[in-house]
């Protein structure tokens, strides 16, 4: 009686013995992380809008030139460390080593230079008299939403540069799996795909006219 | 297969040797369940000490102890022991224990897995945990001493540092940072427990097989991955209000203690609000599917019968799981919100009180004509449900917006968290204990100083909480420190001094306990056997107490639903999940 | 599901060349966002048009680089869902709240 319900169950996905995704669990791990963090993130941005809401006298301090035109490099650079971090992941996959290590430092290079225009930014915008508590244009909530919201990306960036680091590393010395290399990029992506939304809103939504 | 080759693979590690890999910094996810269950003991019992020294002030507030400067206590001091008991209580007991605790130690087992998804990981998040009750205990020692805001930590006075009262400086800044350390900790032991329900469970395990329990633990994963997140969050942003100077949560114009604050402006209390209970909801399940999941496990098992609908209870527990997050405007209902929303709020409130129906039902249809054991762990179980069903229906009250607005911040509300959340959770717990006890050290609690336990916490959790509801009715705000000095507050002064010496006796009643513990551990009755309560689950086909790798390195395959009891046709009255149909004696 | 089928399905993903179409949509459409920034929209509808190109972006982000399409579509249904309820509800309601307080201060 209990055999034909036995044998039905154990041909799903859902059976057991294996993964119903059919991937490593490293990879359903780092989904879950990116689930969660991007909570986080929505609730930082939500965050910001509720404070726009609540204070009529939000500032719109970007000129289109140069903050914008800048900004817009910073995510142009940004996405096109998302593309090499793509080459890498494929190299990987191929099994090879050398090219996966390249794009995967390429990937770096793309990272910290979106960090060093970032933070040519921050400090131009400290020369305006703009910091965290205080800012010559409106409420000063401005500067808080501001550098609370790109510092928290900025900080994601800079863990991925150094995952980035560690992986490329490992990965070269054979330590490593190309699903490790396949992770990490999903995290780096994850942290490109946050700014396609901190970069409209906190830049394009403040644009001086 | 891939999911093998990933950490918790079957029969991939060795046992370690060493004293320190082996219970210190072990990967082991049965001796993490154990680390994590000694951090809730420790905890528990430090939050009841708390609560002691309040019970001792709010009963006889104008007396002279001697433990206290000068011989009375003061207010600071009174919220300070508040915000801490909580804050304890909530994070590093009811959520660590019943979750992280029995979970990391039989969710593996009873999925037919060798360890967790990522060992290396779980070992992360209990000593990041660790670190975090370190650093919220820390909050004692600081200059200003333990922070005095609540466990809900409430803006402006939260995020205005040492102006808003002792405590409010370095001790409310270590409580934030421990509390975000928390929030890293748990979700690195949430995404843990999902990948390993995912992927991990044995061959045979199909959803509609796990036991109720793994359910509970997955639904809780889940709801931790998605709730800790958003605190993480409002942490963040309430650190910067205190470190950096913004004003997230702070309106400007305020005036503290005759100080006008000017350099402020633009917040948002109600935001904390907010952001902390679109968290604090979710929590408080977290806090009580695992018990949810034991009772019915238990009920099951010492009835002699399957649980009442199954897949209505695994319906039921994820419906909880999902209304949990559209129900969080209920804490909020004096905040001045919109009419509207409060309205929303209240309908989806009470929708709760549908599943949680069905649970209640199902567990009474468990019952029903079953061939009942009234051993410790069954009488816990019970215990359960009277005291989820006692604190249920004082929500449903509360979840009327007309009459929170007359409820809300009493002692009405104090005794129906403390019922539902506070005590049914531990009692789950308890349960738990008492069931899984043998499997976990190889020996029985001893049962006679148990069912004294039993009745003692079972009656004195009561008459601790019930008379509590009639204090919140009679007007009588909760977190107040002398309740001499306001008049009507007089009047119901004996029943406070009821409740402290219940809770004298009810804590009391606790080191009973905790001399069982000790007592069994090295002298209870012994247990060799696989499976002393013929039960059906995984747990119990693999030796007592359990190898290192659980299934010693055999994968099992499982043939049989969780809860076959008194299957007709059968010679025994349980038919354990893992055993071949051809196996299966017929009567 | 033996090894060597789990072995095709990881590898299988987009070629080189649309993973390079793909990237040369998320410039342009950051370029069409930085126009409309340009063009001095009305706020809402700027807010509006600006939220749903970047909801374009994520979801190609996704199923190209982060390999979403490529994945059993049961990933989707456990992942994004969840996320997104929780999103709405938090934007649902803070809002809300948000104009309403913003209705009960003095004028
Ligand atoms: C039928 C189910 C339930 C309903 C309708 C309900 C309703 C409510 C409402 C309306 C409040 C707000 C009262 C106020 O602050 O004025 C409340 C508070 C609370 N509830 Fe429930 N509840 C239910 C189940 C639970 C469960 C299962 C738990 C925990 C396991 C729980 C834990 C709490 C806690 C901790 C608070 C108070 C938090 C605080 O202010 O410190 N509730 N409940
Ligand atoms: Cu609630």
């Amino acid at each position: 009686m209990h055999d034909v319900k036995t044998d039905a169950a154990l041909d799903s996905a859902w059976s057991g013995g294996a993964s119903p995704f059919a991937m490593g669990s490293k990879k359903l791990g780092m989904w879950l992380f990116i689930v969660s963090d991007t909570l986080t993130f929505s609730a930082l941005l939500i965050t910001y809008t509720y404070s726009r809401i609540t204070n009529p006298d939000w500032p719109k301090p970007f000129p289109m030139n140069p903050a914008i035109i800048f900004s817009t490099t910073m995510t142009v650079v940004l996405l096109a460390s998302s593309l090499t971090m793509v080459m890498a992941v494929m190299a990987a996959q191929r099994n090879d080593r050398k090219k996966t290590v390249l794009w995967m430092i390429a990937t770096m290079a793309g990272g910290l230079t979106f960090m060093a225009l970032h933070l040519r930014e921050w400090f131009h915008l400290f020369e305006e008299g703009a910091t965290i508590t205080h800012n010559p244009w409106g409420t000063p909530l401005f500067g808080a939403v501001f550098f609370g919201v790109t510092g928290m990306h900025m900080t994601h960036v800079l863990i991925g540069v150094i995952y980035l680091g560690i992986v490329a590393t490992g990965y070269g010395r054979g330590k490593f799996s190309a699903e490790d290399v396949e992770v990490n990029g999903l995290y780096w992506h994850f942290v490109d795909l946050v700014w396609m939304f901190v970069f409209p809103l906190v830049y394009l939504m403040s644009v001086k006219y | 297969m891939v999911t093998h080759e990933n950490g918790g693979g079957h029969g991939h590690h060795q046992a370690p040797t060493g004293f320190i890999r082996k219970y210190v910094f072990s990967i082991d996810h049965k001796v993490i369940g154990i680390q994590y269950l000694c951090l809730a003991l420790f905890s528990v019992f430090v939050g009841m000490a708390l609560s002691a020294l309040m019970r001792l002030h709010l009963g006889w507030p104008n007396a002279h102890w001697s433990i206290f400067k000068g011989g009375l206590m003061t207010p600071e001091q009174y919220l300070a022991l508040m915000t801490m008991h909580g804050t304890i209580m909530v994070f590093m007991v009811l959520t660590t224990a019943p979750q992280s605790g029995f979970g990391n130690y039989f969710l593996p087992i009873q999925i037919g897995a060798a360890d967790m998804a990522f060992p290396v990981l779980n070992m992360l998040s209990f000593w990041t945990t660790m670190v975090s009750l370190l650093v919220m205990i820390a909050a004692f020692f600081v200059a200003g001493g333990a922070p005095i805001g609540g466990w809900t930590s409430y803006p402006p006075l939260s995020a205005l540092g040492e102006m808003a009262g002792p405590g409010q400086g370095a001790g409310e800044t270590l409580w934030i940072i421990g509390l975000a350390i928390f929030c890293g900790a748990s979700l690195m032991g949430a995404l843990n427990f999902i990948t390993t329900l995912i992927d991990l469970r044995a061959k045979g395990m199909t959803l509609g097989r796990l036991p109720l329990t793994c359910w509970t633990w997955f639904v809780t994963a889940i709801l931790g991955l998605l709730a800790f997140g958003v605190l993480l969050a409002a942490c963040i942003l309430l650190l910067l209000d205190r470190v950096a100077g913004t004003s997230f949560f702070i309106p400007g114009g305020l005036v503290i203690t005759d100080q006008v604050i000017t350099w402020h402006k633009g917040g948002s209390p109600l935001l904390w609000q907010h952001l902390f209970w679109f968290f604090g909801h979710p929590e408080v399940y977290i806090a009580i599917l695992p018990g949810m999941g034991v009772a019915s496990h238990l009920l099951s098992t010492f009835s002699r019968k399957p649980v009442f609908g199954y897949r209505a209870m695994v319906g039921a527990i994820c419906g909880i799981g999902f209304l949990g997050f559209c129900v969080w405007g209920h804490h909020m209902f004096i905040s001045g919100m919109s009419p509207y929303s409060a309205f929303a709020f209240s309908i989806l409130t009470m929708t709760i009180g549908v599943p949680s129906a069905i649970k209640t039902f199902n567990w009474l249809g468990t019952l029903w004509g079953g061939k009942i054991t009234f051993n410790c762990a069954m009488l816990f179980a019970l215990g359960f449900v009277s005291l989820f069903v006692s604190g249920g229906l004082s929500g449903l009250f509360l979840a009327q917006p007309a009459l929170d607005l007359y409820l809300h911040d009493g002692y009405f509300v104090v005794a129906h968290f403390h019922l539902i959340m506070g005590v049914a959770a531990i009692f789950g717990m308890f349960a738990g204990l008492y069931f899984w006890f043998p499997k976990m050290f190889g020996r029985f609690l001893n049962e006679g100083i148990g069912k004294l336990h039993f009745w003692l916490t079972f009656i004195g959790v009561y008459a601790i909480f019930m008379p509590m509801h009639f204090l919140g009715l009679a007007g009588h705000p909760r977190r107040y420190f002398d309740t001499t000095a306001v008049e009507f507050l007089q009047k119901l002064q004996p029943v406070h001094v009821f409740i402290s010496i219940a809770a004298f006796i009810t804590i009391g009643a606790q080191l009973i306990f905790l001399f069982n513990f000790f007592y069994s551990l090295y002298a209870g009755k012994e247990c060799k056997e696989e499976n002393p309560w013929h039960a059906t689950t995984l747990e119990w086909s693999i030796p007592t107490p359990p190898p290192f790798d659980n299934f010693a390195g055999v994968e099992p395959v499982v043939y049989h639903g969780p809860y076959e009891f008194s299957v007709p046709g059968a010679a025994d009255d349980y038919i354990p999940q893992h055993l071949a149909p051809n196996l299966v004696k017929k009567a | 599901m033996n090894d060597h089928a789990h072995a095709e399905e990881a590898h299988a993903g987009a070629s080189v060349g649309t993973n390079l179409a793909i990237w040369i949509g998320l410039v342009a459409i950051t370029g069409l966002e930085v126009f409309l920034a340009y063009e001095e929209l009305q706020p809402t509808l700027m807010l509006t048009i600006l939220i749903g190109l970047s909801l374009v972006k994520a979801a190609m982000i996704m199923s190209y680089f982060m390999h979403l399409k490529f994945e059993r579509f049961s990933l989707v249904l456990w992942l994004v869902p969840a996320m997104i309820f929780c999103i709405a509800m938090m934007m649902i309601f803070f809002f809300t709240e948000a104009y309403w307080g913003m209705g009960l201060r003095p004028h």
